[in-house]
C-alpha cells in the first residue's frame, strides 16, 4: 500500500478470531481499507458479518490477529495500550448506536470530556469550542441540560459533537442512526456529512439503512468477514476485492 | 484538577447515598479509634502520674555488699538472670553526699530521702499497719506532688509540728479520723507515741493511700532506730522516659539498688498495654468492616459504571485514568472521613471524660480519664487511608482492565 498524505486511515489483511475454543469464530478473514480526507464510507452486509469488529479494529479498541492498521501514515499495530489510549484522543472520534453518554453530566460536559484528556485547551476554551460544537449540531439552547433530559435525536447529536471535540482525522460510526426515527436519522447523517466534507476528514459508519449508505461515496458489503464488494457513488462500477 | 478527579467528583456527587454510608464507616472507625485510645490511655496516664507523684521516678536503696568485700560481684555491671541478684545491704548510709552529687545530673529535677519502716497504728478502737515514711517536708515536697495531694486538713500543720502526720486518704477513713485527731504509732520497742493528725492526702494510687503515713525524719529516727538515716532516695526526674537509663548510671556511680519507676510498676503497666491493645484489636475490627463496605460500595460503582468506562476508554483515557478515577473516590471517602472522624473522635472523647465512675483501687477517678493526644489522631487518620486504599485497590484495578470492546459489543449486539 502506498504512502499517501490523502489517506487518513488504510488497514491490510485484518484477521481476527473471537471466542474460545468451541465457540471461536473467525470473525475477520483478510479486510483491506483506505480511508481518504474528505470521504465517506459506509460499511453494509448481514447481522453477523463483523462490521462492528473491524470498527473496533480500526479505532484501536481491539487488536487483530493478524494485519496492521495505520492512522496518518504511522503503523499502530506494535502500540502498547497507552500510546492507544492517545492515539484515540488524538485522532479519532467515536459514535456508537446507543449513544454512549455520561448520563449524569450536561451536553457541554460530555463534549468536553475528550478535551480534558487531550489537556491542551484551558476551562474556558474548552466551554467556548463545546458550546460552539453543540451550536453547529443544533443544540446551541440546551448546553447546560443533563444528557439524560436529552430526547434520542438530541442524545446522537451530542455524541457527534462529542466525536469532533478534538478535532479528530477519523471519525467511526457504528450505525450512529440504528434507533433513530428516518427524519432524525437523516438529519445526523447529513450533518456528519457536511462536517467531513468541511473539514477534511475520513468517516466510516457501519449502516443498515440503505437510503443512508447510498449517499457516502463508497460503499463496502461485507458477508463473513471479508468485503465481498467495494463501489462508489460517482460509478456505481462494481469493484471486486480481493475475496 | 486532573480529569480523573474530576471524573471521580462528579460519579460521587451522583451516587451520594453510597458515599454517606461508606463514608460513615470511615467516620465511625476512626472516631471509635481516637475514643477508646483517648481512654484506655487516660487511665494509664492516670496510674504513671500518680505512682511518679507519690513515689518519684526513680528510688535508690540498699547498698550493694560489693563495695565492700570487693571479691563476689565484678567490677563491672554484669546481669546474668541464671544468678541470684547481688548481695545487698539495708539503707543508705551517705544519703546526704549521694543527694549533693545526684542533684548535678540533668536528668535530676529534685531528690529527697526518706527513712521508711513498718509500724502499728492505733487511733480509738481501730488498728492498723502502717507504711511509716519519715522525710524532709521541704525535700519531699519538691520531689513528690504532696502538695496537691493534700484532701483535708493543711499542710502548714505539719510542717511546724514535729509531732504531727500526714495520712493516706483511705487509711483515715479506714481508721476513721479526720485532721486534727490523735494517732498513735507503736514503736518497735514497744512504746505508743501520740501524734496529731495533720492533714490527709491522696496519691490515687490505692495501696499507697491505704497504709502510708508521713512523719517527720527525726521523730522516724528515734521511733524506728535504723542503724542508718535514710532508707531510700525518691528522684523526680526531668524526663520520667529516662529513669532506666538513670537507674543503671546510679547503680555504677553509686553502688546501690536503683530500681525505676517503669520496673517498679511493671505488673500494672503491662496490664494497662494490654488493655489498650485489646481496644486496637476490636477498632481494627470496625475499620476492616468499614473496608469491607468501601471495597462493596467501590464494586457496585465499577459495575453501574461499565457503560462509562466503556465509553472513556474509547475517547483515549488510559486504564491507569480509570483507575485513578475510583482511587480517588476511595481518597475522598479516606479523606472526608478522616476529618470528620477526628471531629466525632474528639466529640467522643469529651463526652466519654464527663461520664461518671467510680474507680477506688489501682488507681482514683470519679470520671472516665481521657488524653488528648494529637498521636491518636495521626494513627487512626494513617490507619483510615491504609484500609481505605487497600479496599479502593481492587476495584480500581478491575475497572482499568475491563476490556472496552467487551462492554461496546454487548450493548449493540
Ligand atoms: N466475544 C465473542 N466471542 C465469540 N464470537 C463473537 C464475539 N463477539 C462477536 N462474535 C461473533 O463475531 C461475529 C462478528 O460480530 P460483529 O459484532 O462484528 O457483527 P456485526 O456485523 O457488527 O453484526 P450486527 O450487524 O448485528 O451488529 C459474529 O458472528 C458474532 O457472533
Ligand atoms: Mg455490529
Amino acid at each position: 500500500m502506498l504512502m499517501n498524505a490523502e489517506v487518513s486511515l488504510s488497514c491490510e489483511g485484518i484477521e481476527r478470531f473471537l471466542g474460545e475454543d468451541d465457540s471461536r469464530v473467525h470473525a475477520l478473514r483478510g479486510v483491506s481499507l483506505q480511508l481518504e480526507r474528505g470521504t465517506v464510507h459506509a460499511v453494509v452486509g448481514p447481522s453477523g458479518c463483523g462490521k462492528s469488529t473491524l470498527l473496533y479494529i480500526l479505532g484501536l479498541l481491539d487488536h487483530a490477529d493478524s494485519g496492521w492498521v495505520t492512522i496518518e501514515n504511522e503503523a499502530v499495530s506494535h502500540l502498547v495500550d497507552d500510546a492507544l489510549a492517545r492515539k484515540r484522543n488524538e485522532l479519532l472520534g467515536f459514535i456508537f448506536q446507543f449513544h454512549f453518554l455520561l448520563e449524569d453530566f450536561t451536553a457541554q460536559e460530555n463534549v468536553m470530556i475528550p478535551m480534558r484528556r487531550l489537556a491542551v485547551l484551558s476551562e474556558e476554551q474548552m466551554l467556548e469550542r463545546s458550546a460552539h460544537l453543540l451550536d453547529a449540531v443544533g443544540l446551541g439552547s440546551k448546553l447546560k441540560r443533563p444528557s439524560r433530559h436529552l430526547s434520542g435525536g438530541e442524545q446522537q447529536r451530542v455524541a457527534v459533537a462529542r466525536a469532533l471535540a478534538n478535532n479528530p482525522s477519523v471519525i467511526l460510526a457504528d450505525e450512529p442512526t440504528g434507533n433513530l426515527d428516518s427524519a432524525n436519522s437523516r438529519r445526523a447523517f447529513e450533518l456528519l456529512q457536511r462536517i467531513v466534507q468541511e473539514e477534511r476528514k475520513a468517516l466510516l459508519l457501519v449502516t443498515h439503512n440503505p437510503e443512508i449508505a447510498e449517499a457516502c461515496d463508497w460503499i463496502h458489503e461485507m458477508q463473513d468477514g471479508r468485503i465481498v464488494e467495494s463501489h462508489s457513488r460517482g460509478h456505481r462500477i462494481s469493484v471486486r476485492a480481493g475475496a | 484538577m486532573t480529569p480523573p478527579l474530576y471524573i471521580a467528583l462528579r460519579f460521587l456527587r451522583h451516587r451520594r447515598r453510597s458515599f454517606i454510608l461508606s463514608l460513615s464507616g470511615v467516620v465511625f472507625g476512626v472516631a471509635i479509634f481516637i475514643c477508646t485510645q483517648a481512654q484506655t490511655q487516660g487511665f494509664a496516664q492516670n496510674f504513671i502520674d500518680s505512682t511518679l507523684g507519690s513515689n518519684g521516678a526513680l528510688l535508690l536503696r540498699s547498698r550493694f555488699q560489693s563495695a565492700t568485700t570487693g571479691l563476689l560481684v565484678p567490677p563491672k555491671n554484669v546481669r546474668n538472670p541464671n544468678q541470684p541478684r547481688r548481695h545487698s545491704i539495708d539503707g543508705i548510709t551517705n544519703a546526704s553526699e549521694i543527694m549533693r552529687i545526684s542533684r548535678q545530673f540533668a536528668d535530676v529535677a529534685a531528690c529527697s530521702a526518706v527513712l521508711r519502716g513498718t509500724v502499728s497504728a492505733r487511733a480509738g478502737f481501730d488498728n492498723a499497719t502502717v507504711d511509716l515514711f519519715g522525710i524532709d517536708a521541704v525535700s519531699h515536697l519538691q520531689t513528690t506532688n504532696l502538695a496537691q495531694q493534700i484532701t483535708s486538713g493543711d499542710l502548714d500543720d505539719f510542717r511546724n509540728n514535729p509531732n504531727a502526720v500526714i495520712i493516706g486518704s483511705r487509711l483515715a477513713e479506714a481508721m476513721q479520723v479526720v485532721p486534727g485527731d490523735a494517732v498513735q504509732l507503736l514503736s518497735p520497742g514497744g512504746e505508743y507515741r501520740r501524734f496529731t493528725i495533720a492533714a490527709t492526702a491522696r496519691s490515687g494510687v490505692g495501696v499507697v493511700d491505704s497504709v502510708r503515713v508521713y512523719c517527720h525524719v527525726r521523730v522516724a529516727q528515734t521511733l524506728l532506730r535504723k542503724p542508718f538515716p535514710a532508707s531510700m532516695i525518691v528522684y523526680k526526674l526531668r524526663d520520667p522516659e529516662r529513669a532506666p537509663a538513670v537507674a543503671r548510671a546510679f547503680e555504677d556511680l553509686f553502688q546501690h539498688d536503683a530500681q525505676s519507676w517503669q520496673d517498679r510498676e511493671e505488673a500494672n503497666l503491662q496490664l494497662f498495654v494490654t488493655v489498650r491493645v485489646s481496644a486496637a484489636i476490636t477498632v481494627s475490627l470496625i475499620i476492616l468492616l468499614a473496608g469491607f463496605g468501601i471495597f462493596n460500595v467501590l464494586t457496585m460503582s465499577v459495575l453501574s459504571k461499565i457503560k462509562e468506562i466503556a465509553i472513556l476508554r474509547s475517547m483515549g483515557y488510559r486504564a491507569r485514568d480509570i483507575s485513578a478515577i475510583f482511587l480517588w473516590q476511595g481518597a475522598m471517602i479516606a479523606a472526608a472521613g478522616s476529618v470528620i472522624g477526628c471531629l466525632a473522635g474528639a466529640a467522643f472523647t469529651w463526652g466519654v471524660s464527663k461520664i461518671p465512675i467510680q474507680v477506688r483501687g489501682l488507681l482514683y477517678a470519679n470520671h472516665f480519664l481521657v488524653t488528648w493526644d494529637w498521636h491518636h489522631y495521626l494513627w487512626a487518620t494513617v490507619l483510615a487511608i491504609v484500609a481505605v486504599f487497600i479496599a479502593s485497590y481492587v476495584p480500581a484495578r478491575r475497572a482499568a482492565q475491563l476490556a472496552p470492546v467487551a462492554t461496546l459489543r454487548g450493548s449493540s449486539a
